[in-house]
């Protein structure tokens, strides 16, 4: 009963609204390409100028020679992917049992899994070092690993998903006689394409990202990560503020385009085919 | 019920490893293999290796003398060195055998921790004579034992532009300024104008040491104390100096992130009170064009400004010394070591490379101003010489939390939070309680 | 429910495992894989914390048993009182802003327009861009003399005494403010992906019966959002009580440093841990701050269970 004149300027107030919004949300990141053709003392230098009267855009050549920047890529796309698997996996394997069957201690364990997520990780880190190098994993990549590919985060995610997820469709798959495993790997799995999707992004930022566990983990420059890179040019005495933004936009790339792809699996009825069927 | 045991059981579990590392931290790992057997590997904990080229060049000279020891170096960089390093020695099982001190609450925690090694009996035996140090391994003596030797030292001078100076027809800074005189000075060479026209007369980076550290300069207080009255005349010398635009306020400085590297080289401050290790900086930085040589290629600096009845050349200064942590295994090799960088011989090598040794004299000095790009005028050359240096942080078991303390309320001082008296207040209050005065 | 009515009909004793047990081995060996790993690298290490708050400890040598003494200590605390406050103040502000704005966000990038993909991905960057650039940027614009949110405020609105946004008076709020900008994206992703598991048939159904927006949302969208909504509102709640690198970007200055005005829990467990190696201490407070978590957890969690048994 609306009238088309009346959802075409809805829709015109809307695309005003988010382009608003969007120029909002990319200010920082033109400043950050602004910063990355700057010497560094005009990084922060007042008035600001959005492109400086000679940009360096050596800055870009320099990330590469100054700091092994490649070898960091590569360690950090390493950890990224073997974290971001292992997690899926293992988050949405508990995250079922949590979600669709029933077992003793269920809700005092899955609310303690919870719980764990509040303890800030800079209070455990030390005994947790000490405990990790005891076990021979001082300077190794696997240490990264074995911090983040078991996360509370991820279950307490996939397990409320999966709670929406109508139980119907579990109870049809018992009655036929499947296993629970069958169920989870033809079933549940399918359609939680979205939340793992979700994960997967939070998980790929989060290890991609990551700072004080490198930091406190990995000593040898050939195991070190991208934000290590990047704090390398943070000096005793000064920072090179120029070549960190340089080296920030370019470790931007790659996150961006895992969220691009991703994205799509946000699509309206992916997880309501076959309930009624 | 399986729950319970298991619980029981994690508990137990938990019960055991803690035992475990327990007893791990408190047995001694003393076996030294006897140096000179085969190749000794010396594991040293630094940081900036590639942007700082004595590190490496420390390492290659020592191994030139003695091939049969391999120094490998591990970059733990700058941003988190102390929080990396401390972690690094909790525990047992850390592999390091020489490790870089970089300041001196540092330094406490690694005492408090108990993971470094005396070394009064080592500098006994070798008969190292350390007033070669200037006075600056007296303030890092923990209950009588000093647990690292310096083998770099920066202190503070006062940098200046000389081209706003000719600019404005006044004369130089001189190396024997007292307060006023600098105070004076700065106001003189001032301009108050918008834009580009400003000259600032001084220029205070954020730091505490820049504002209230002029007080230590006559020997008779400390950042120890507990008491901070002596603070206030610097406090008022510099608010009035930003009320009057002679420097730019801790607020704009903080807000716009500016680094003293920055302010100094817009080519508008007149001058600087900063550290030596801005020399090697600046010097490689107008040669290779990152600094406009127009704005600020003329510069010199001059002996640190000091209260009358001081000495000229008394000054601040802070160093970066090694020490042994007590679960290496190779102590007599690293001990080697260490006499070598922190000797005449390393001394002779950071200077080459154009940074302050902890050994400072003569002939280091010369060595330090023949440099190309250092200024050629006299004055600067004789403001390399030191007559007393008094540490930023002298030795103190609290002297981390000290540090928080005065940090906090020089914060709130200078961003006009709080007035300074009640800031000193705070000050002497909360320090007392930690010295249990 | 249908629960009650199968375990009521089991009632033969079998020989070998009974069913019940069968089904917890089951359920057990779904939660194994991650479970293990999470006992042995996160789960000990806390639990070993917890002990810790009780004893006196720099990190080597042999933990001193103190009993409550750290405890007792945080009341006469002041800088603990103020940190505490300050977290207090910030999750309340942070946690129904940021949802509110996350889910407008999603229920908006959710309609069939053009581009919005594009437009998914910008409001995520907040989120991604580096925090240094980010609070470079949010430093600029509210600078108290040369950002452009004073000019306005005082050339268009005729403010004379203009606000400082990073004083001791307001830093909190500004702490908010950014923490919601910066987090509105990340949200807003769980709720896109929440959307997406309600059929478009009720809707349907809905606008057959004559139901306008507002009661679409109401009684279909909102409700059958609520798993999605516990999720954002428990880790919103726990993310706020543990911030730290926000306080320390906007408000720390080039130490770091944080003062009474800003300083926040996490803040204080840092400094207690790494700078005064005061591990006991900074267990202890971490240990009240996880127990206040844990309530607020506790109280949604029975109201979640609550509606998820319906």
């Amino acid at each position: 009963m609306k009238s088309l004149k009346q959802s075409k300027s809805r829709k015109i107030i809307v695309y005003l609204f988010l382009v608003l919004a969007s120029i909002i949300m990319l200010i920082p990141f033109i400043w950050m390409l602004s910063a990355s053709i700057k010497a560094t003392q005009e990084v922060f230098s007042v008035p600001f100028r959005l492109i400086p009267a000679i940009p360096r855009w050596i800055n870009y050549k320099d990330i590469w020679t100054t700091i092994p920047l490649l070898t960091f890529i590569g360690n950090t796309t390493f950890l990224t992917i073997v974290v971001t698997i292992l997690q899926l996996l293992t988050s949405s394997f508990a995250a079922y049992a949590f979600a669709k069957l029933e077992f003793k201690h269920r809700n005092k364990l899955f609310l303690m899994y919870i719980a764990t997520i509040a303890m800030p990780w800079q209070v455990y880190m030390v005994p947790q070092f000490i405990m990790m190098r005891a076990m021979g994993l001082n300077n190794k990549l696997t240490a990264i690993i074995c911090l983040q590919a078991f996360s509370a985060f991820g279950v307490f995610m996939m397990k409320q998903f999966y709670t929406g997820i109508p139980n119907d469709l579990c109870e049809a798959a018992r009655i036929d006689g499947m296993s629970e495993y069958r169920i989870w790997w033809k079933i549940m799995l399918p359609l939680s394409k979205p939340a793992l999707s979700t994960l997967t992004i939070f998980t790929f930022v989060n290890t991609w990202n990551d700072y004080l566990g490198p930091l406190i983990y990995l000593k040898s420059e050939s195991k070190k990560t991208v934000q290590l890179g990047l704090k390398m040019f943070i000096g005793q005495f000064s920072a090179e503020y120029g070549l960190i933004m340089a080296g920030s936009v370019i470790t931007l790339i790659p996150v961006v385009v895992v969220f691009l792809l991703l994205q799509k699996n946000f699509v309206e009825g992916v997880a309501s085919t076959g309930i009624k069927g | 019920m399986r729950k319970r045991i298991s619980k029981v059981a994690s508990l137990l579990l938990t019960v055991v490893l803690v035992a475990g590392m327990v007893a791990g931290c408190g047995a001694s790992k003393s076996s030294d293999p006897g140096y000179g057997s085969g190749t000794t590997t010396i594991k040293w904990s630094i940081w900036d290796e590639k942007t700082t080229p004595y590190w490496s060049q420390l390492a290659d000279a020592y191994m030139a003398k003695h091939p049969d020891v391999k120094v490998e170096l591990t970059d733990l960089g700058s941003a988190d060195y102390s929080t990396v390093l401390s972690t690094e020695l909790s525990g047992n099982g850390s592999e390091f055998d020489v490790v870089t001190i970089k300041d001196v609450p540092g330094y406490a925690t690694l005492i408090a921790k108990g993971v470094l090694e005396p070394l009064d009996d080592r500098i006994k035996t070798a008969n190292i004579d350390l007033a070669k140090y200037n006075g600056s391994t007296d303030q890092l003596k923990a209950d009588g034992k000093l647990y690292e030797l310096p083998f770099r030292s920066d202190f503070w001078l006062l940098y200046y532009n000389k081209d706003i100076f000719d600019k404005a027809g006044v004369a130089y800074p001189t190396n024997d300024m007292t307060l006023e005189q600098y105070d004076t000075l700065a106001r003189k060479v001032s301009k108050t104008g918008f834009g580009n026209d400003q000259i600032y007369g001084a220029h205070y980076h954020s730091w505490r040491s820049a504002v209230q550290l002029f007080g230590v300069l006559d020997g008779k207080h400390s950042i120890i104390d507990g008491n901070y009255d002596w603070t206030k005349q610097y406090y008022d010398m510099v608010l009035k100096e930003q009320k009057d635009g002679i420097c730019r306020t801790y607020v704009d400085v903080t807000a716009s992130n500016l680094h003293y590297s920055g302010a100094f080289s817009e080519g508008n401050t007149a001058t600087m009170n900063m550290g030596t290790w801005f020399i090697g900086t600046l010097i490689a930085n107008v040669a290779n064009g990152k600094y406009d040589k127009a704005l600020c290629g003329n510069w010199g600096v001059v002996k640190y400004p000091h209260p009358s009845g001081v000495a000229a050349g008394t000054t601040l200064g802070q160093v970066t010394s090694l020490a042994i942590p007590t679960s290496s295994k190779n102590k007599d090799a690293a001990w080697d070591f260490v006499k070598f960088v922190s000797g005449e011989e390393g001394a002779d090598v950071v200077a080459k490379s154009g940074n302050f040794p902890a050994i400072m004299n003569d002939n280091i000095a010369s060595q330090i101003a023949s440099i190309a790009g250092f200024p050629t005028d006299d004055a600067s050359k004789k403001a390399l010489l030191t007559t007393k240096v008094y540490l930023e942080a002298p030795y103190d078991k609290n002297i981390a939390q000290i540090n928080t303390i005065l940090d906090t309320y020089h914060k709130d001082i200078m961003n006009g939070d709080i007035s300074v008296d009640a800031g000193i207040a705070k000050m002497n209050k909360e320090v007392s309680a930690v010295l249990g005065k | 429910m249908s629960d009650k009515v199968t375990s009521v009909a089991k009632q033969p004793v079998k020989r070998g495992l009974s069913r019940n047990t069968k089904r917890n081995i089951v359920a057990y060996s779904f939660i194994a894989p991650n479970f293990i790993g999470f006992a042995i690298f996160t789960l000990i290490p806390i639990i070993f914390s917890f002990f810790l708050g009780f004893f006196k400890w720099n990190g080597n040598g042999t933990p001193i048993f103190v009993g409550v003494s750290n405890f007792t200590k945080m009341f006469g605390d002041t800088f603990f009182k103020a940190s505490f406050i300050n977290t207090i103040m910030y999750c309340i502000g942070t946690v129904p802003l940021t949802l509110i704005a996350a889910l407008g966000l999603a229920m908006l990038l959710n309609k069939k327009i053009k581009g919005r993909g594009l437009f998914r991905t910008i409001a995520f960057f907040p989120y991604v861009a580096s925090l240094v650039a980010v609070t470079a940027v949010w430093t600029m614009i509210f600078h108290p003399s040369k950002g452009p949110v004073n000019a306005i405020l005082h050339y268009v609105f005729n403010v004379q005494t203009l606000p400082n946004w990073f004083g001791k008076d307001l830093i909190m709020f500004t702490m908010v403010l950014f923490s919601v900008w910066r987090f509105m994206g990340y949200y807003m992703i769980i709720y896109l992906a929440g959307l997406q598991g309600i059929s478009g048939e009720l809707y349907e159904a809905a606008k057959l019966d004559g139901a306008g927006k507002w009661n679409q949302f109401r009684y279909i969208t909102w409700p059958q959002l609520s798993s999605t909504t516990f999720f954002v509102m428990v880790m919103l709640t726990i993310s706020s009580f543990k911030v730290y690198d926000v306080a320390i970007m906007l408000a720390g200055g080039s130490d770091g440093r944080l003062g009474t005005s800003s300083s926040v829990l996490v803040y204080y467990i840092y400094q207690k841990a790494f700078q005064e190696w005061d591990l006991g201490y900074s267990s202890a407070i971490a240990m009240v701050l996880f127990a206040l978590v844990l309530l607020i957890t506790l109280v949604q969690f029975r109201g979640q269970t609550k509606k998820e048994k319906e």
